[in-house]
């Protein structure tokens, strides 16, 4: 499963919210930099397998609890990748390619962890190559701000790796924050994806929570900080502080926007827009 | 803090300085002394710079404030036009990419940097990854390495060090690894990790690739750096002391980071650390 989005921004929640619902698990997860939608899916011991190139929060709250705890104890098998390396994966299976070469990542210990990766010689100079698989993603998850009734996406801001996503994989489930007319979303700017890459959308408003979805919200600093505080406590800790409120008692998304302050949150985290000072006054520490 | 510039300045205007003019840099995320720094070096030292912001991808932009993350709209403000992913490390691919910024929870001898997993056969600690460090280790043309963690206090009585002689796990390549390769063997082109910038020192690599110390700070000994150092690193035969940032650089800092992000790279206990009042310093 790849993952859109990147560290705390537009990252797909509320579908991550109800894959785990769903009790679905085993899944191998592949992105390039992350942070809350891996490690609470790690959380919900959902992943068997991850290739992401980072998992983390930054300088801000440092490590993901529930991510190292699951690489350290053996139930996530740890086969970390680098951005530029699946950027190259997905060109090759977009591409239609058996492989593609790659000017790095030798003599680096990802060439020793990955036996897929090869070194050949180039038919023309003679000199050593290495050669990378191609990935296909079983299923992409993406949160947009804008879809028309076609399925046609529309990200405002940095895309990240979305659109290789979209193309490289077998099923794309997007959820959005409005569904649009296609004049509509033309008049806002145009389509970066198109639909037939697209399988199914949904709306869900504020469905990036707790990380932003502009020009709708910004980040939720304040309700990530109380994650990590349950994420610290252990993994049954988190299971009944954070998972129990906030996923696995809400049934629906709209219950989840209830519980996480309702109109309240959304307000405080669209005052972005008013000023440099409102804009700020969300990333300040509440200690 | 008033006229009284900080550790973290300091290691953000020596950070600027590490950067040649008419180059293409990046920053990653997670390294807000380094994104100052780059936005530091193009008002002050390096006016052609073309920077280009972590995450974001956006080219040359003007944020009003550093947010404590990096892919925020914020760090986007102003940008000229936008990369995507691939543009970014296609560049780096064919050796257009002029300096980057690396960092590890641990940097060896040769300049490897690790920040995938520390223990070497078996996992003791799983670290978040290195984004596109590894890639980035290999093409860029130059590379700064820097910790803000380099002093390492014992926990009963053990130190973890942060300079070590040999990384556990090679996420970024140095100038050699354990079994002896080297950078020219494995056709990289660019120079390798160039400096390493600690709050303890300014070090560089000798001619062999090994690590060794070049300058100190106004508040820090040689003795500071063999304690918290695994190895011993080589010495240049003069040891310099840098000088503070000028109070042109310290404004620039001040007035792009009111929430103090950079402080969260330092240690706890030199986030308050204060240096002493510039004397409107030179620049080098």
């Amino acid at each position: 499963m790849a993952v859109g989005g990147g560290l705390s921004s537009r990252e797909p929640m509320a579908l991550i919210r109800s894959i785990i619902r769903n009790r679905v698990n085993g899944l191998t997860v592949v992105g390039s930099a992350h942070g809350i939608d891996i490690d609470l899916l790690c959380g919900a011991n959902a992943v068997s397998a991850s290739q992401e190139s980072y998992v983390g929060f930054e300088q801000d709250f440092g490590m993901a609890q529930n991510y190292r705890r699951g690489c350290e104890s053996g139930e996530i098998e740890i086969q970390d990748n680098c951005c530029y390396t699946l950027v190259q994966q997905l060109r090759a299976s977009i591409q239609g390619l058996p492989f593609m070469p790659i000017q790095s990542v030798r003599g680096t210990d990802f060439e020793k962890n990955h036996p897929s990766y090869k070194t050949i010689q180039s038919p023309y100079s003679g000199e050593d190559i290495l050669v990378v698989p191609p990935l296909t993603p079983d299923v992409a998850i993406i949160h947009a701000q804008y879809a028309d009734l076609q399925g046609n996406l529309r990200i405002e801001g940095p895309p990240v790796v979305d659109l290789l996503f979209a193309q490289a994989s077998r099923t794309v489930l997007a959820t959005v924050e409005k569904i649009v007319t296609n004049e509509e979303l033309k008049r806002l700017g145009g389509v970066n994806i198109p639909y037939f890459y697209v399988s199914y959308i949904a709306e869900a408003p504020m469905g990036a929570h707790p990380t932003a979805c502009y020009p709708f919200y910004a980040y939720d600093r304040e309700h990530t900080e109380l994650y990590m505080s349950a994420a610290k406590e252990g993994s049954t800790a988190f299971k009944k502080k954070y998972l129990k409120d906030f996923v696995y008692e809400c049934e629906s998304h709209e219950e989840y926007l209830h519980r996480i302050g309702g109109e309240d949150t959304r307000v405080r985290l669209s005052s972005w827009k008013e000023s440099t000072d409102a804009w700020m006054e969300l990333y300040k520490e509440s200690t | 803090m008033g006229k009284n510039c900080t550790l973290g300045e300091l290691l953000i205007d020596q950070l600027a300085r590490t950067v040649e003019d008419d180059t293409l840099v990046f920053h990653g995320f997670g390294s807000p002394l380094v994104q100052i720094a780059l936005h530091v070096a193009k008002r002050v030292y390096t006016p052609n710079l073309v920077l280009v912001a972590g995450a974001t991808y956006g080219v040359n932009p003007d944020p009003p404030f550093i947010a404590p993350t990096t892919n925020d709209w914020v760090h986007d403000r102003n940008s000229e036009c936008h990369l995507s992913i691939g543009e970014l490390f296609d560049l780096s691919a064919s050796g257009r990419l002029g300096r980057m910024f690396l960092s590890g929870l641990q940097i060896d001898r040769w300049g490897n940097t690790n920040v995938t997993q520390l223990g070497r056969k078996t996992l003791k600690l799983k670290l978040p990854g290195g984004g596109g460090a590894c890639n980035l280790s290999c093409n860029a043309k130059n590379i700064t390495l820097w910790t803000a963690a380099h002093r390492s206090e014992p926990v009963k009585g053990k130190r973890r060090y942060r300079i070590v002689s040999q990384c556990d796990y090679v996420t970024g390549f140095g100038h050699k690894n354990a079994d002896g390769i080297t950078r020219r063997q494995l056709g990289y082109p660019g120079n390798g990790p160039q400096c390493l910038v600690t709050d303890l020192g300014v070090f560089d690599f000798d001619q062999d690739g090994h690590l060794q110390l070049n300058a100190l700070y106004p508040h820090t000994t040689v003795d500071d750096v063999l304690e918290n150092t695994e190895f011993e690193p080589r010495m240049k035969k003069e040891i310099k002391t840098v000088s503070l940032p000028s109070l042109e650089v310290l404004s620039i800092i001040r007035k792009l980071d009111p929430l103090r992000i950079h402080e969260k790279e330092l240690l706890p206990g030199d986030r308050s650390l204060t240096l002493g009042e510039p004397k409107n310093a030179a620049i080098c």
